[in-house]
């Protein structure tokens, strides 16, 4: 098969069921938030999630766009509020993040991944060659006298040597820490952005850990 | 011409996916892969930790089967400093029951949250709504009581997390030879009584039949198109006790083929004698199978559907799980399911299993009982364990070794999502070819697509889990700062 | 012999020779220590609780008042600056809070609370470390030392009172140091001492982890600035 003549095409361009346009006027109406995880363990989407009934409340006055619980692919328009979790670690992050910075007003780091690089950023310290022998070459469970295969595909992103915080790839607005930070921290956040006031999460609530 | 079809990123699961569907001239598949495109890396860094961070730093690699990592990572230190089941030592009542709570919690909390906020608003909308409509936000507008009762579910879930592991999420409450804490006297009556914000465990058994009662809704409506979705052959394995019923915290791994015959049965700490992992260019999630069996006819597939094919039947004590298995086991006439939708099915016995499973430990005076530790002996020490248990989407094992000063030498593990990896990937391409094989391009729609996406949600996949291995070589990759200058120049490195 | 100054413009009596940080906590003025610790002498080491003495900066530890000082704790140029020598510490070593078992009993990272800091605005380094896990009951996790130097000082062999830490190279080339042969004779309460006197996660008990549950730990029970101002064993 040459590549030349190979059609990309991707889901989120394909004709698709029209939005009611009535429902399609609220959500348009409400503050447009467009989440993502990076190299992270998708905790503080759940953490997110943690903030309980007061999300019914939120989802009053905000609509979630892009995000790992919607099927939008893309940023659809732009956007008030983007929340970020997870460090960056391969070269998608970094065109998507920039992308995030483009599209939305408002960039959070959302917990100790997207803060600093957190638990997956205790690669950087460990060469890049020591983790590819560990994992594919010296593995226990590599399939005896088979060929050693390492990865590498078109269809895979190429990885960066070190997890980077966010904010040393785009500027970030805001900062919430914690591994992942409680819900009830998220929500504070938010909530004063919603309503316009100024973001403050107070010492109790912030944690590291 | 011919097409590459992409879905990226694959949407409504746990971490980074992407599908790619080749066609021919002919509108013929001839390919269908999801490729794994993130990496983090957990087995090299940990070395050189002290051996007691492990089920701490190791839990890290989900934000919703945390436990499931957490215990795994407990069970394989019991091991290590000589108090495990490697050296044929029983758990302490209470510890192991401590240990246990947590785990149906947690499977109760993801179980819930994966299906409501990710299987069913397809279900409910139809797999081919409009996009914007078959999400959370969706369900809200629909049917807001649903959601009232599923938010209090999955915070009653949470809830009884915290109440042993001090934190909702990557809390700690093993440590080698036991727990640091049992369960309070207030926590169990807050948990059983409903009190301050929380549903009462009447309550929660009574919510946790939603799950059935939305699917049942759905398969009846949609009886054909529901069995003939995916139904794609795959051995079958999970964790059984003695009775040969599902054991999600501990027992022997048992593989069964589509007659429910045993092909196998080990010892978890045998598991090196048994499965191999395969490696492919396009996925830096590997492809475990059975050594014996051979990479195509020996790839297992793990989770709901898995456990409810393999187990005999439930314990007595939880009495609507069992009629509701019961009724799944009926329905395929005692052969195994490979009926990929069904897997939700099985996923909602799970969330009403796993909650009748903590109304029983709840009642347990044990929970309180203060004898939390096992003390190893001197010389106790073997430096090397295994843990095993069946997180919400199937068996998990971590494996590691360490020296005598403490410090981790070795880890490997091997998830669930991993096992899974070659029995998804029959999925993606039995739904590729039976939604858009023989189709021009121009009768291919977004829906369509979103078919395989609904194919590889019912895995309910934890990417994240699945990349805790080292991977992909860098290339040349310059990566600019916020300030435009330049902080990271990367490399190849020579092979 | 009693003096008077001036704490954040409120005028106070203190006695003459305590330092900074001790009269400002009898006057209900938290000002954040990190090598510091009451009782003990002062170290100096790390800066971080900076304030202003009649317009210069100063490490308030190390300064015994003296009649009609004025002191600067909370303005904001020196409420960022002592922020900004928390963040230092957290960007020059490896914290990972989120699996460190000193988390919820680490002076730094309550310290960072204190100061409200939510990220470093210096560049992480992630610095590889080599740790030291020879001594059979001390493990020394070299990723987190701040360089506080109080197990230098105040951690010694009971028989010869020798130090059984030190800092060796200087800079960059810094390094927290063990001798295994005197730590292998430490009791075990002591161990337990040096364990808890390390500020941070640095110096680990082997036979102990992670035994508090959280919501249970020290700084949870009851935070740095708490303890700082109730006095007694901090």
């Amino acid at each position: 098969m040459s590549q030349e003549t190979v059609t990309e095409i991707f889901s989120h361009e394909l004709p698709a069921t029209q939005w009611d346009p009535k429902k399609k006027a609220i959500e348009e109406a409400k503050i447009q938030v467009a989440m993502i995880g990076f190299c992270g363990c998708w905790g503080c989407h759940l953490s997110f999630l943690d903030m309980d009934e007061n999300i019914l409340g939120l989802l009053e006055k905000v609509t979630i766009t892009r995000s790992s619980f919607t099927d939008l692919k893309r940023i659809p328009h732009h956007c008030t509020i983007g929340f970020i979790e997870g460090g960056i670690a391969n070269d998608e992050n970094i065109e998507v993040l920039e992308h995030y910075r483009e599209n939305c007003d408002i960039l959070i780091s959302v917990g100790a991944c997207a803060v600093w690089g957190g638990t997956p950023a205790m690669r950087n310290v460990v060469p890049l060659e020591e983790c590819l022998r560990e994992a594919y070459v010296d593995s226990v469970t590599a399939v005896s006298g088979a060929k050693k295969t390492i990865p590498y595909h078109e269809d895979i992103p190429k990885i960066t040597n070190k997890v980077l915080p966010c904010h040393e790839v785009v500027k970030m607005d805001y900062f919430i820490p914690g591994c992942p930070p409680d819900g009830q921290a998220i929500y504070k956040v938010l909530d004063d952005l919603v309503n316009g006031r100024e973001v403050d999460l107070p010492t109790e609530m912030n944690r590291y850990d | 011409m011919s097409r590459k079809l992409i879905i990226d990123p694959v949407s409504k699961i746990e971490g980074h996916g992407k599908v790619v569907v080749m066609m021919d001239d002919n509108n013929q598949v001839t390919d269908a892969k999801l490729h794994v495109v993130e990496f983090r890396g957990f087995e090299k860094f940990i070395q050189g930790h002290p051996y007691w961070e492990a089920p701490m730093l190791l839990q890290r690699i989900c934000g919703i089967c945390f436990v499931s990592h957490h215990l795994c990572g407990a069970k394989a230190l019991d091991d290590m400093v000589g108090v495990g089941y490697s050296t044929g030592t029983p758990m302490l009542p209470t510890p192991e029951k401590v240990r246990r709570l947590a785990h149906y919690a947690q499977q109760l909390q993801s179980h819930v949250t994966a299906y409501f906020y990710c299987i069913v608003p397809d279900m409910l909308f139809g797999m081919d709504a409009a996009p914007q409509q078959r999400n959370v936000v969706g369900l809200v507008e629909a049917d807001p009581e649903l959601v009232k009762r599923v938010v209090a579910l999955r915070k009653w879930g949470q809830e009884g997390i915290k109440s042993v592991l001090g934190k909702r999420m990557h809390g700690i409450n093993s440590i080698p030879g036991g727990v640091n804490q049992n369960l309070s006297q207030e926590a169990r009556d807050r948990l059983v009584n409903g009190e301050d914000g929380l549903i009462s465990l009447d309550q929660v058994i009574d919510y946790a039949q939603d799950g059935l009662k939305v699917f049942k809704d759905f398969h009846d409506k949609n009886r054909a198109e529901v069995d003939a979705f995916a139904e794609v052959p795959a051995l079958n394995m999970c964790l059984v006790d003695e009775k040969g019923n599902v054991d999600y915290y501990h027992g022997k791994m048992r593989i069964i083929d589509k007659d429910k015959n045993i092909i196998e049965e080990l010892d978890y700490h045998d598991y090196l004698d048994y499965f191999s992992e395969a490696t492919e260019e396009w996925s830096y999630m590997k492809f475990p199978f059975l050594k014996a069996h051979g990479r195509e006819a020996g790839s297992v597939r793990v989770g709901p559907l898995a456990r409810v094919n393999v187990t005999k039947s439930y314990d007595d004590s939880c009495p609507l799980a069992k009629a509701a298995l019961e009724e799944f086991h009926d329905y395929t006439k005692g052969k195994a399911n490979d009926m990929t939708l069904h897997t939700n099915w099985a996923r909602a016995i799970e969330i009403l299993h796993s909650a009748e499973q903590m109304k029983v430990l709840l009642n347990d005076p044990d929970l309180q009982k203060e004898d939390l530790i096992l003390t190893p002996v001197d010389n106790a020490w073997t430096g090397e364990g295994v843990g095993v248990v069946e997180a919400p989407r199937g068996t998990l094992l971590h494996h590691y070794r360490a020296n005598k000063e403490g410090n981790i030498t070795f880890a490997n593990l091997v998830v669930a999502t991993t096992q899974n990896n070659t029995v998804m990937n029959r999925t993606v391409r039995s739904v590729a070819d039976s939604y858009l094989g023989g189709k021009e391009q121009a009768e291919i729609t977004e829906g369509l697509m979103n078919a395989i996406e609904v194919g590889i949600r019912a895995y309910d996949p934890c990417l994240s889990c699945a990349t805790h291995a080292m991977g992909q070589m860098p290339l040349v990759v310059k990566v600019l700062g916020a300030d435009g200058k330049m902080i990271d120049e990367k490399y190849r490195c020579a092979s | 012999m009693t003096v008077k100054i001036t704490i954040d413009g409120q005028e106070v009596n203190a006695r003459a020779g305590d330092n900074i940080v001790d009269v400002a906590a009898q006057n209900g003025v938290y000002i954040p220590t990190l090598c510091y610790t009451r009782g003990k002498p002062c170290l100096g080491t790390c800066r971080t609780c900076s304030v202003k003495v009649n317009g210069s900066v100063m490490a308030a530890c190390t300064i015994p008042v003296r009649e009609g000082m004025e002191i600067d704790v909370n303005g904001d140029e020196i409420t960022d600056m002592r922020k900004a020598l928390v963040e230092l510490l957290f960007a020059e070593g490896n914290h990972n809070c989120p699996s460190c078992e000193k988390s919820g009993r680490c002076e730094l990272q309550a310290t960072g609370y204190e100061v409200k800091m939510m990220v470093s605005r210096f560049p992480y380094r992630f610095t590889p470390h080599p740790v030291d896990h020879a001594s059979r009951s001390i493990w020394l996790e070299r990723d987190r030392c701040i360089f506080c130097q109080r197990c230098v000082d105040f951690v010694r062999d009971k028989e010869t009172n020798q130090k059984i830490f030190s800092i060796n190279g200087r800079g960059t080339y810094a390094r927290i140091e063990i001798d295994v042969e005197l730590a292998n004779k430490m009791p075990a309460d002591q161990v337990r001492e040096a364990a808890e006197l390390c500020p941070v996660g640095c110096i680990i008990d082997k036979t102990q982890g992670y035994d508090v549950p959280i919501g249970k730990r020290k700084f949870e029970v009851k935070s740095i600035r708490e303890r700082a101002l109730g006095g007694g064993h901090r």
